[in-house]
């Protein structure tokens, strides 16, 4: 048997980075080689097979699973590169009513039996597909962009989730372009952590990269180079316990970088 | 013309009655009155089965009871002649009843159907098709799709730009391979052959 945590990835805003966080997370763990299942519990709407690149594999979803049409074992996609990664994706033709957070304390009980990380992708909002979602969940992490509406909404979830029994979750800040804050004209890590006044898990630079794996289906994390990827390789690392210090996002601006600036008069 | 809401059908010199949805007393009346007026035409018919998806079953019973009883027609089993229309229908892939839908059909969209499926527009990421007899999409089917959904393998998929998520046909499922496949630019047709989807050009000389 596993370590069997799970662990809900929730924001309140949509369009912060929640599935490419999800998606990142699970792979990083299954990278470290733990035992990981990334679940998808946006119904209606999901995403999560699609920047995984998993989409085409999908026979049966979660709907699938809760209601019995299948065993959970059907259910759950292997993924294509990492062998201890699985994933449960979300129905894409019923709606969140699908699912009652009853249904999601049993199912993420079951996966507990086999899976080190539970990792819930959780939907935009705060109505049912949300409260499905932190159900079955031990930890909360936030994923937050540093706008002020974004920061808003984290604030407003951190609110419910303590409502409902997830105490401590952990902020993830997503997006941080670092000469923007520099210059005054983004929001900067300390701004946010001391409006939310919650444990930092991670900074992620804004990076292309992501957009590129994003539409590839192959998340960042595995690649070499990409800050962002050692983002999230060293917000894996803190999750599973290990000490790693807070990304330098100076160093996104490297020597070179600069001198072909300066070259170029860019 | 006011929309009658019973028809008669003739198939192999027996009679299929098929009813629109409607009141229950309406649909009496319209049958009697019908009935009344044609009963010499009808004589000596078998009627194969009345085929109405609105009403309960137990009322389609008493409209069952209503004919033979009234008229003196022979009326087969209602749900044994349903299922030997089925196999009839659907043993093959020639002939059947068709849905035709005019529209894009979009990501979270289900159309599903009992008999074929034409498809006058394309089929996104995302939508799912199921069709017990044959699927045709004039346009790009990105979607899944599973013809021959009651396990009839003889079925097949074909679309103006075939690139399906996934295609079932009958009990065989395969998927999009996962590297960039080269797309053809042509009408494509899809089928089993030996276990395995098969996909080829359906205006192979061109």
């Amino acid at each position: 048997m596993g370590i069997g945590k799970s662990i809900v990835i929730t924001s309140g805003k949509g369009g912060v980075g929640k599935t490419t966080t999800t998606a990142n997370i699970g792979t990083g763990l299954a990278m470290l080689g733990y035992k990981v299942v990334v679940v998808d519990t946006d119904i209606g709407l999901r995403n999560l097979d699609v920047v995984m690149g998993l989409e085409n594999r999908i026979v049966y979803d979660i709907v699938d699973v809760v209601e019995g049409n299948c065993r959970l074992k059907q259910g759950l996609i292997k993924d294509k590169r990492y062998e201890s990664l699985y994933l449960l994706p979300a129905a894409q033709t019923k709606d969140k009513t699908a699912v009652s957070p009853e249904q999601m304390v049993e199912l993420v009980s079951k996966l507990r039996e086999d899976f080190d990380y539970i990792i819930i992708d959780s939907p935009a909002g705060i109505e049912q597909g949300f409260k499905n979602s932190i159900a079955g969940a031990d930890e909360a992490y936030i994923v937050t962009t540093p706008e002020i509406s974004a920061v808003r909404d984290a604030d407003r979830v951190i609110g419910i989730l303590e409502a409902n029994g997830i105490n401590e979750p952990k902020l993830i800040i997503n997006r941080i372009r670092h000469e923007m804050v520099k210059r005054g004209d983004m929001m900067n890590v300390d701004d946010i952590v001391d409006i939310l006044a919650i444990d930092l898990l991670g900074i992620i630079p804004d990076d292309e990269s992501i957009v590129i794996s994003t539409n590839k289906g192959e998340p960042v994390v595995a690649e070499e180079k990409p800050l962002a990827a050692k983002a999230y390789r060293n917000i894996c690392n803190r999750i599973v316990g290990k000490e790693v210090e807070l990304l330098n996002l100076e160093t996104n601006e490297g020597k070179l970088s600069k001198i072909i600036k300066l070259l170029f008069n860019k | 013309m006011k929309e009658s809401l019973v028809n008669f059908k003739g198939i192999n010199g027996n009679i299929y009655i098929n009813i629109k949805g409607g009141e229950f007393q309406q649909i009496i009346e319209e049958l009697d009155k019908k009935l009344g007026e044609t009963i010499e035409f009808f004589k000596g018919a078998n009627i194969l089965g009345i085929k109405c998806e609105e009403l309960p079953e137990e009322e389609i019973e008493k409209i069952a009871d209503f004919i033979k009883s009234k008229y003196q027609l022979n009326l087969l089993e209602i749900l044994e002649a349903e299922d030997k229309r089925d196999k009839k229908t659907f043993s093959g892939i020639h002939e059947g009843m068709t849905k035709f839908i005019n529209a894009t059909v979009r990501s979270g969209q289900v159309i599903e159907y009992g008999g074929n499926i034409v498809i006058i527009g394309d089929v996104n990421p995302g939508a799912l098709i199921k069709a017990r007899g044959n699927i045709v999409v004039l346009g790009s089917l990105k979607g899944v799709a599973h013809a021959g959904i009651d396990g009839n393998n003889d079925a097949i998929v074909a679309a103006y730009d075939l690139q399906p998520m996934q295609l079932r046909i009958g009990s065989v499922i395969s998927r999009k391979p996962d590297e960039n496949v080269v797309i053809s630019g042509m009408p494509e047709i899809a089928r089993v052959s030996n276990g395995e989807v098969i996909i080829e050009p359906y205006l192979p000389r061109k």
